[in-house]
């Protein structure tokens, strides 16, 4: 298992360059969600990656209208000569660098792309460029081996670095300015709502629009020599926010884990960390909790709904079973609260109070009220 | 002279209820979803054999339905998902939505149903239409980011049937990226867990020298609404224009697509919207539960003024559903399921499936069993005398705030 990183000075391709990393991510100030450089910088860095025999990986992962992607697809073969590897995740920047690049491809599967169908379906359509896929943080351990098993693309995952929560292209923190030169290139905040649990979310707005983060960030030090053992093919390192001095302690935490140097590491990082759902995720288990299911039990001969209960009087039923209801019936009437009763039907009036054999679907049937039964009731032929 | 092309109506359907409701007031398709694979988890949603009968239903009155399978599946999710595929081929829905890629190649292999990509995927260029085309989608439902003349061109460009938003609730995000419900709250918000954090209050410390923290809900964007741009929609040829809202009411349901098929009727017969019932059409969307309304990014990318930073009330809408006729007929009178209560001498407002509005003064209110009632009560019925041109479906509304 390789780690891969960010540079965003001349400065980090050296600690890169020390650690024995031999490939680096770049982030174009125009093409990259976080990227901060110009063509000079840009140029600059990426050839003495390349001097000091660093691959240089070109992140364009920004999400693309038209408009945007049109510049980008204008100024991008500037820069062709200048990396090694592109990596994309808005599918039209995947689409169009297959036609029109002739770099190897890696492709951000990060946001959705949870099952391995999607993913091989993606590897599929490199026809060969695919050199890596990017694959989300919400994978747990057991689905990432799965994959790199089954994937016969390489695949990376974030090992180490914040989390991003939120991608908008709208600029939402520089509209509370209310003096606006204050506003440079970026703006930065820490936000936190009474209605949240948690405190704290770092926001970053630039010239792609608004970004939020979780307030503690990814980490899979822990587990790094098990995702080497799982077949994971490259490990992430952020620390494009955090900066690059924690790079070294990192990497040699990494390499060579111990659970005391890490707890020191910890003590030193500006940032609580978290595993995320590497062990177990249940972000679906609530489902089923958030409505009663009592109300929506419309299989089998369900007839219709109870709409008025009047005591002592009437249930007046809608009917919506197309066979309709009729005299003799028996029913089988179900309370939201889970409780049954059960009629047979001796009589059944319309709206118009006249005594009829039958009421067909879309009328409402009145029978005699039955102590218990509520509104919202659901009538099924027993 | 007639107009040959006007887009769709797509209207929200969350239960088989409000699919009767938006397809008899107009909406030429309806989006609805199963038990499982959408995104409102929370929503009534469709068993098997409403299903069936919703297709039926709309079917009978020419109109489409298209089955939302748009959540972001995992591996497991995905293992019951070809009998249900094979499920909504035999009772012939229109059109699945899907966002994810394993779902997609999963409806091709098991079905031949017609694929709708769905915005949660986020498609915002020309090339992205392109590669979704390849792997077999018919239509593009495009990002909220996208504008009409966006739309328009990728239709050209690629040669695909394009959707786009033109009412509703509106995610600040891109679609599909955002999960911070999946990491502050355990539900993950693209499989239907979204807990809408972006609407909370938040206060941001932004480093300012007075160390003043702001206070905003800043995160939260305004309502979609295009009437206006209906033109723009009509110039490019979008195919649909789609209407957010599955959890919403019937009135909203209804209101949404009356407005929406009248002005395109509107214009389908005299070629633009010159009418004294753009107004009304207007004021008819304000007489639904809703933010501020913005145009956000159809015409130019939506700026701050699409942010809505105010606290959410639900309790302010000027106007309530009141009921919906259940019968009416000359022997059985007008008969009303209670939704919200009114008393004798109000005011209510019954909303045919065609025209304007016809107002109804409650004087005489009786019972089922014909007694007087001077104030109805919720999820009750109450009869009121018969007039003629108000039929069974259509719903009511009374106006609560007088201003």
């Amino acid at each position: 298992m390789k780690i891969t990183t960010y540079a965003q000075n001349l400065h980090d391709l050296g600690l890169i360059k020390d650690q024995g990393v031999t490939e680096v991510i770049l982030g174009h100030k125009d093409f990259s969600r976080f990227g901060k450089l110009t063509d000079e910088q840009f140029q600059s860095i990426a050839n003495r990656a390349r001097d000091l025999g660093i691959q240089v990986i070109f992140e364009w992962d920004i999400l693309m209208t038209q408009t945007v992607f049109q510049k980008c697809s204008e100024k991008i073969p500037a820069l062709y000569s200048s990396f090694d590897i592109l990596r994309v995740q808005d599918p039209g920047a995947y689409e169009w660098s297959l036609k029109h690049t002739h770099h190897p491809l890696q492709f951000i599967a990060e946001n959705a792309n949870h099952n391995l169908k999607a993913l091989k379906g993606w590897a599929e359509h490199g026809q060969g460029r695919l050199s890596r896929l990017i694959l989300s943080i919400e994978l747990t351990r057991s689905t990432i081996e799965e994959y790199a098993r089954e994937l016969d693309v390489p695949c990376e995952l974030l090992g180490f670095g914040p989390i991003l929560l939120f991608y908008t292209p709208r600029s939402l923190l520089s509209p509370l300015l209310e003096d606006k030169t204050v506003y440079r290139s970026e703006l930065l905040a820490i936000g936190e709502s009474e209605e949240s649990p948690h405190k704290g979310f770092p926001i970053l707005e630039n010239q792609h629009g608004t970004f939020m983060f979780h307030i503690k960030e990814f980490s899979l030090v822990d587990f790094a020599r098990e995702l080497k053992e799982l077949g994971l093919a490259y490990f992430r390192v952020d620390l494009r926010f955090s900066g690059m001095s924690f790079f070294s302690p990192l990497i040699k935490v990494i390499n060579q884990f111990e659970v005391s140097a890490f707890s020191e590491f910890k003590e030193n990082y500006p940032q609580d960390l978290m595993r995320g759902f590497y062990l177990v995720n249940k972000t679906d288990v609530l489902f089923s909790k958030l409505k009663n299911h009592r109300l929506q039990n419309r299989e089998g001969d369900y007839l219709g709904e109870v709409i008025e209960a009047e005591k002592s009087s009437h249930l007046a039923i809608m009917i919506k079973n197309p066979r309709g209801l009729k005299v003799g019936d028996k029913l089988k009437i179900l309370h939201p609260k889970g409780s049954t009763f059960e009629i047979t039907l001796q009589s059944v009036r319309n709206l118009e109070l006249k005594e009829v054999e039958s009421i067909s679907a879309g009328r409402v049937a009145l029978i005699s009220y039955m102590n218990g039964v509520w509104v919202k009731s659901q009538v099924f032929l027993n | 002279m007639p107009y040959a092309f006007i887009p769709e109506v797509l209207a929200p359907a969350g239960s088989l209820d409000k699919l009767k409701v938006a397809v008899r007031y107009g909406a030429s398709a309806v989006y609805v979803g199963g038990q499982k694979f959408g995104l409102r988890t929370a929503a009534e949603n469709f068993t098997l054999d409403e299903l069936a009968e919703g297709v039926s239903f709309a079917h009978a009155h020419g109109s489409q339905v298209y089955v939302v399978l748009n959540s972001f599946l995992h591996d497991k999710d995905l293992i019951e998902l070809p009998e249900f595929v094979k499920f909504l081929e035999e009772i012939k829905v229109d059109a699945v939505i899907v966002s994810d890629l394993g779902v997609v190649k999963t409806v091709r292999e098991f079905s031949s149903i017609a694929v709708h990509i769905s915005t949660q995927a986020s498609t915002l260029n020309i090339e992205s239409a392109r590669l979704w085309k390849k792997m077999g989608a018919t239509r593009i439902v495009l990002g909220r980011e996208v504008s009409i003349k966006e739309a328009g061109l990728i239709k050209r460009e690629v040669g695909i049937e394009v959707e786009l938003f033109i009412h509703g609730s509106m995610c600040m995000a891109y679609s599909g990226n955002c999960v911070i419900s999946n990491f502050t709250q355990g539900r993950d918000s693209n499989r239907g867990g979204c807990a809408h954090s972006c609407r909370f209050e938040y206060s941001l410390d932004m480093g300012l020298e007075t160390k003043e923290k702001k206070h905003a809900f800043f995160m939260s964007s305004k309502d979609l609404e295009g009437l206006r741009v209906l033109p723009e929609f009509i110039k490019e040829e979008i195919d649909s224009v789609k209407i957010e809202g599955r959890m919403k009411g019937p009135l909203y349901a209804g209101t949404m697509a009356k407005v929406y098929s009248e002005a395109l009727n509107f214009y389908r017969e005299h070629g633009d919207f010159l009418s004294d019932d753009l107004i009304r059409w207007e004021e008819e969307l304000g007489k639904v539960s809703h933010r501020e309304y913005t145009e956000a990014s159809l015409v130019h990318p939506a700026d701050e003024s699409s942010i809505f930073n105010n606290r959410e009330n639900h309790n302010e809408n000027e106007w309530q559903m009141t009921g919906q006729v259940i019968e009416a007929s000359a022997q059985a009178g007008i008969v009303l399921e209670v939704r919200n209560a009114f008393n004798q001498g109000d005011y209510l407002e019954v909303i045919p499936f065609k025209g304007s509005a016809l107002k109804l003064r409650t004087d005489e209110m009786m019972d089922l069993m014909m007694k007087p009632v001077l104030r109805t009560k919720p999820t009750t019925l109450v009869r009121l005398p018969y007039i003629s041109g108000i039929s069974p479906g259509e719903l009511v509304r009374q106006r609560m705030i007088s201003t």
